[in-house]
């Protein structure tokens, strides 16, 4: 490996709802603490030491909830607003670091970085030290020539103290790398998931030196191109573009502009279109979204003033309804300088789930309703329009009352009378 | 703090007033409009990095002898390195604590700006 070349490092949040949880309340520090999803559903952030305890990623929170006192276990509902603003704070960091920022989820974001291998992983340690200091946040960073080595460089910096956070696949000796292929299953590598694994293991394919090690035309004949894409990875050629990217962690629309923009006006109509395209991504592949990023950046190699500002703002409720994604990502419009010339925007919508899925009010087979049309409009004169509708649709707007969020701390960045109190006793 | 929802403001752009100081609809160009900037934007002269700023209340009267009240609230950068004599916010046992940090050879004490307080012993100093 050449000791130069383009890499790509992949910056994550370790734990990321519990870590923005502790920044506000150190008094969560070395406890074990998890945070629940929607509704205070389930687990879905935890703690190492809720870890410890044997809690697993979803498990419902009814099933714990007894056991929780007698623990010492803390939780919180998920705080959106919070998270969403310390996401947004994180990126725009990562931004200044590298020209090409790829945010992946509301706590992951793929850059690339050039020059000297070496100051590759010091650029990674800054990112480390600067994001700890200015947002309060712990992060990993992981490099390699793949996004899918990145990957598992990222976990490795996570699990191995020795890496101090920052992991450089092109730095870490040959047989180490071995060795660490080969502890790894091939389930566990980036986009393979179990029931590839399954048929994998069928062949002889167990670790994800294996994987490695597998002929690409072979796998893309019994499987698909994505998993050949998998395998040319590891073995170092970078074939995951950005964007495309595995699964439904997200839906990304986002472009270059041929001429920057560089009003407030013009950038509310790009983001118009970018909104729409995102929602009918969503519809077509039968998702909605709960939280949604946008950004928009001025050119790295610009000479004069540059700006990447990003917001990630909570959605009212799960949906895929262009209005309601217009409306969260025109709170970007503030942060845009007037004047200042911006190359490219886009709108992310993570937090997905498939558009099947309601908190209903009525079992699906539950008694017919005639005359619904006219029930409906009586309710809605009487208790506004808000009150009733059909299926999710009359809830979709408003306030958060519908989701059921019992353990949330204060909206410490977002408001006024929520700010984190400092004490002069 | 935006600027660009204000009464007569069209995206950072004046309409133009009437004599009586009443809003006219558009209808000539105001002649300031060339020396028009932009009106005074609190978060660019009190903000140096908006990633690292946050916004704290303070609860409590230690820091009274330095300016800082019950009730007050403060714009805090973490990316600001303490010196000795800073404001700063510590994390003691749990809690996010307002004081002045005093570094010496003897070691790092928080100080409060008010009798009433004894100075607080930092054996091992960490930033919030």
């Amino acid at each position: 490996m050449s000791e130069h070349g383009s890499s790509i490092a992949l910056v994550d949040v370790n734990n990321f709802y519990v870590s923005a949880e502790r920044a506000f309340d150190p008094s969560l520090e070395d406890r074990p603490l998890v945070v629940l999803s929607n509704n205070d559903g389930c687990v879905i952030t935890r703690s190492p030491e809720a870890k410890a305890l044997g809690i697993t990623m979803g498990t419902p929170w009814f099933r714990i909830a007894g056991q929780a006192s007698g623990w010492g276990l803390q939780v919180r509902s998920s705080n959106y607003e919070l998270y969403g603003d310390l996401s947004a704070r994180v990126m725009e960091l990562l931004g200044r670091h590298t020209g090409n920022l790829e945010i992946y989820s509301i706590d992951e974001a793929f850059l690339t970085l050039s020059g000297p291998l070496d100051a590759q992983r010091r650029t990674g340690t800054e990112i480390r030290a600067t994001v700890r200091r200015n947002v309060g946040l712990p992060v990993c960073v992981g490099i390699a020539p793949t996004k899918t080595l990145a990957k598992l460089a990222n976990r490795w910096a996570k699990g191995n103290p020795e890496f101090d956070g920052v992991c450089h696949w092109g730095l870490v000796p040959e047989a180490n790398r071995r060795s660490l292929l080969r502890r790894l299953a091939a389930s566990d590598v980036w986009g393979v998931g179990t029931k590839n694994a399954q048929r994998l293991a069928a062949m002889g394919i167990d670790s994800a030196w294996d994987l490695a090690a597998a002929d690409p035309v072979a796998i893309r004949k019994r499987f698909s191109v994505v998993l050949m894409r998998t395998v040319l990875e590891l073995q170092g050629t970078p074939c995951i573009a950005g964007r495309e990217s595995t699964g439904n962690e997200q839906v990304l629309y986002s472009r270059s502009f041929g001429t920057p923009v560089a009003t407030r006006a013009a950038m509310h109509q790009a983001l118009s279109v970018y909104a729409q395209g995102a929602a009918s991504r969503l519809a077509r592949k039968h998702l909605q979204g709960r939280v949604l990023t946008a950004f928009a950046a001025t050119s790295p190699f610009s000479a004069g003033r540059t700006s990447s500002p990003t917001i990630c703002v909570p959605l009212p409720a799960h949906t895929a309804d262009p209005l309601e994604l217009l409306r969260a990502a025109d709170t970007l419009l503030p942060l845009i300088e007037e004047g200042v010339p911006y190359i490219r925007a886009g709108v992310i919508v993570t937090d997905l789930r498939p558009a099947g899925t309601q908190d209903t009010l009525l079992p699906a087979d539950g008694p017919a309703f005639k005359d619904t049309g006219p029930l409906l409009q009586d309710v809605g004169r009487r208790f506004g329009r808000s009150a009733i509708g059909l299926g999710h649709a009359g809830l979709r707007s408003g306030s958060d009352w519908t989701m059921k969020r019992d353990m949330l701390s204060p909206h410490y960045t977002t408001k006024w009378s929520e700010l984190p109190v400092v004490k002069a006793r | 703090m935006d600027a660009s929802g204000a009464p007569g403001m069209a995206l950072g752009r004046p309409v133009g007033a009437a004599e009586d100081g009443s809003l006219m609809p558009s209808g000539y160009a105001s002649p300031a409009q060339d020396w028009f900037e932009d009106r005074i934007d609190l978060n660019r002269h009190l903000i140096r990095d908006i990633t690292s700023t946050y916004i704290v209340r303070v609860s409590g009267h230690a820091m009274d002898g330095a300016g800082i009240s019950d009730g007050d609230e403060l714009i805090v950068d973490r990316a600001l390195r303490p010196r000795d004599g800073s404001v700063v916010i510590a994390v003691l046992d749990g809690e996010l604590v307002l004081r002045r940090i005093r570094i010496a050879s003897s070691g790092v004490a928080l100080v409060a700006a008010s009798a009433d307080h004894p100075p607080i012993p930092v054996p091992d100093p960490g930033p919030w």
